[in-house]
């Protein structure tokens, strides 16, 4: 037999216990042909263009699922931010083709189409100021519809300006979106350093690098790993590292191969495997918990940055052996809400805010999907978002803040979304004020870093 | 029919390219006609294409051993015309276990309808059986 007994049965314990499975494949649109004069000709050519490429993508998905017999959890679409094609829109008529989008999306059958999106490090065009200021709007009148917004680079520097706006648009959304514990706030994504070829909802879009069309497949499986790490025991750091290397690399085959099935179905060329470990609120499934395995307590306990830094490493090591095509984040989700262990970390005290934002300079992404009270002032969050973008640029990597002003809410309040987005308790920010360093506006300019020529 | 911007460039410039000067308003009819007819016959549909790349899938079974076990899975195989290249199979006290390889490229029927007739034989004698391409295990274990 080409195989052994062991390795058969490892890959059915992987993908019917450990919850193995692909967490997304995310088909990328070009919308940059979709501009016309007449709105309502952008509206249908939108529409059709979505249509056209995404029709079956849930379909072909499926397809592929049943022949590896492993799931994909997420079918999605990502598109060109929507400020570059049509910058002379108003924002009124941002919200219009916001509701366009949504209703192609329900129409092809993904849950999130991602890439209302504008790229405003270095400033901002007249179309881009519009969009963020219809980021509430179109939030609060579609279901599936994401948005991000890159303030801050390398290259460039920390708009300041670009984060007062967004830390407006953000206690904005999640007014409107009162009702349901302001969801809104769940679907819009502050970032530093964006990645053009993200496959993960809600931080997704289509750069404007990126071909016509492209299938990017973003990788899960934190209870694998998980599991990896408790059958090894009592061993060494050095060699708990080869242990989640070794899975990793297993993971990223299967994700690749499955991606680029998909891909060859819809006739496309494929794109990136991004290796992030992303964890799901289902039992087992939590990256607080591989933390948890490696040896520190609870998450938010000293030696709590140093175990994400290894696990991120080890991931990113693997992940580069096992396929060429390594792109996106790639490194450690930490999102509170979405991950039990992280939530049960707070509920108890244990982890904190700061502890957190250290946490997010050793791994990917940042502060993500952090309830906080409904009261905190807009300064404040935009100190948060400012502070998360520093991280970013001066450590040449992607961090990005999602944060939730649960609008009412107070300390010892919940909220709870279910499904993936999971539920979060409202977390403690000091009270203490940033008003006199952000509302001085301007840019913090590009760092030593960004001089490499 | 419904033609989407692209297209109707395109019959546009088939048009021009075939009248040129010569062009009237029936002239111009008669061809986007004879055109669209000919577009109608080679609809560019997405053709169904096989996901097999070896054609090879691993079958693994296993649950509380009883009789007629191994012979329920093999006789529905062997009707499917599918050829069992390789079986290895123990039984640990009560329990069973086997994996197969088993080429389908010359199966009328497809992974998706042998996956779901493995699941009935499943059901019906209380065993799990699982079916997936061989691709998965080459990718994830062989570098």
């Amino acid at each position: 037999m080409p195989y052994e007994f062991e390795e058969i049965l490892e890959t059915i314990k992987m993908t019917e216990i450990e919850h193995f499975d692909i967490r997304t494949v995310t088909l990328g649109i070009s919308l940059r042909d979709c501009v016309d004069r007449n709105l309502s000709i952008s509206k249908q050519k939108v529409y059709e263009k979505i249509l056209k490429y995404g029709k079956n993508h849930v379909k072909f998905a499926k397809d592929v699922e049943a022949a590896y017999g492993i799931s994909i959890a997420n079918k999605r679409v990502s598109i060109t931010p929507l400020s570059i094609p049509f910058d002379m829109l108003k924002a009124e008529e941002f919200v219009e083709l916001a509701i366009v989008l949504d209703k192609a999306a329900e129409e092809i059958g993904v849950d999130y189409l991602a890439g209302y999106s504008a790229l405003v490090p270095k400033g901002f065009t007249n179309g881009e100021r519009e969009l963020i200021k219809s980021i509430p709007y179109a939030l609060s009148s579609t279901k599936r519809v994401c948005s991000s917004v890159n303030v801050a680079s390398t290259k460039a520097g920390i708009n300041m300006d670009a984060i007062n706006m967004m830390a407006d648009a953000i206690k904005k959304t999640a007014e409107l979106t009162k009702d349901q514990d302001s969801i809104g706030c769940a679907k819009l994504v502050v970032f530093a350093n964006a990645v053009e070829d993200n496959p993960f909802v809600a931080g997704a879009f289509h750069g404007v690098t990126e071909p016509e069309v492209v299938l990017n497949v973003g990788i899960s499986g934190p209870g694998v790993v998980l599991d990896a790490i408790k059958e090894a025991g009592n061993v060494d750091l050095s060699n708990l590292s080869e242990v989640i290397k070794k899975t990793i690399f297993k993971i990223t085959r299967a994700g690749e191969l499955m991606g680029r099935s998909v891909a060859e179905k819809h006739g496309i060329p494929f794109g990136i495997v991004d290796i992030s470990l992303a964890p799901t609120p289902a039992e087992g499934d939590s990256i607080g918990d591989i933390l948890k395995a490696m040896g520190v307590e609870d998450v938010g306990a000293p030696g709590t940055t140093a175990a994400l830094a290894m696990l991120n490493d080890a991931v990113k090591k693997a992940g580069l052996m096992a396929s060429s095509s390594v792109g996106g984040m790639s490194g450690a989700f930490i999102p509170v809400s979405e991950d039990q262990a992280m939530i049960d970390a707070v509920e108890r005290g244990n982890l904190t805010l700061e502890k957190l934002e250290a946490m997010t300079a050793v791994c990917s992404v940042g502060l993500d999907m952090i309830a906080i009270p409904g009261d905190t002032p807009a300064s404040t969050i935009a100190g948060i978002i400012a502070d998360e973008s520093a991280i970013g640029v001066i450590n040449d990597k992607t961090t990005a803040v999602r944060i939730i002003p649960a609008y009412g809410k107070k300390i010892g309040d919940t909220v709870d979304y279910g499904g993936l987005l999971g539920k979060a308790p409202i977390m403690y920010v000091r009270e203490l004020n940033s008003m006199g360093f952000v509302g001085r506006g301007g840019k913090i300019p590009a760092p030593m870093r960004s001089l490499t020529n | 029919m419904r033609l989407n911007e692209e297209e109707l460039r395109k019959l546009t410039l088939i048009a021009i390219n075939e009248l040129g000067e010569k062009a009237s308003p029936e002239l111009v009819k008669k061809v986007i006609s004879k055109t669209v007819d000919k577009m109608g016959e080679s609809q560019d549909f997405i053709k169904p294409q096989s996901d097999m790349t070896s054609g090879r899938i691993i079958l693994t079974a296993f649950g509380l051993n009883k009789s007629g076990v191994v012979a329920s899975i093999t006789s529905a195989l062997s009707q499917f015309n599918c050829d069992i290249r390789d079986l290895s199979q123990k039984i640990m006290d009560e329990f069973f276990t086997m994996i197969m390889i088993v080429d389908i490229s010359n199966s009328p029927k497809d992974f998706r309808e042998i996956q779901e007739d493995m699941s009935k034989i499943a059901g019906e004698m209380n065993i799990k059986i699982f079916l997936q391409h061989e691709d998965i295990f080459r990718s994830m274990h062989r570098i």
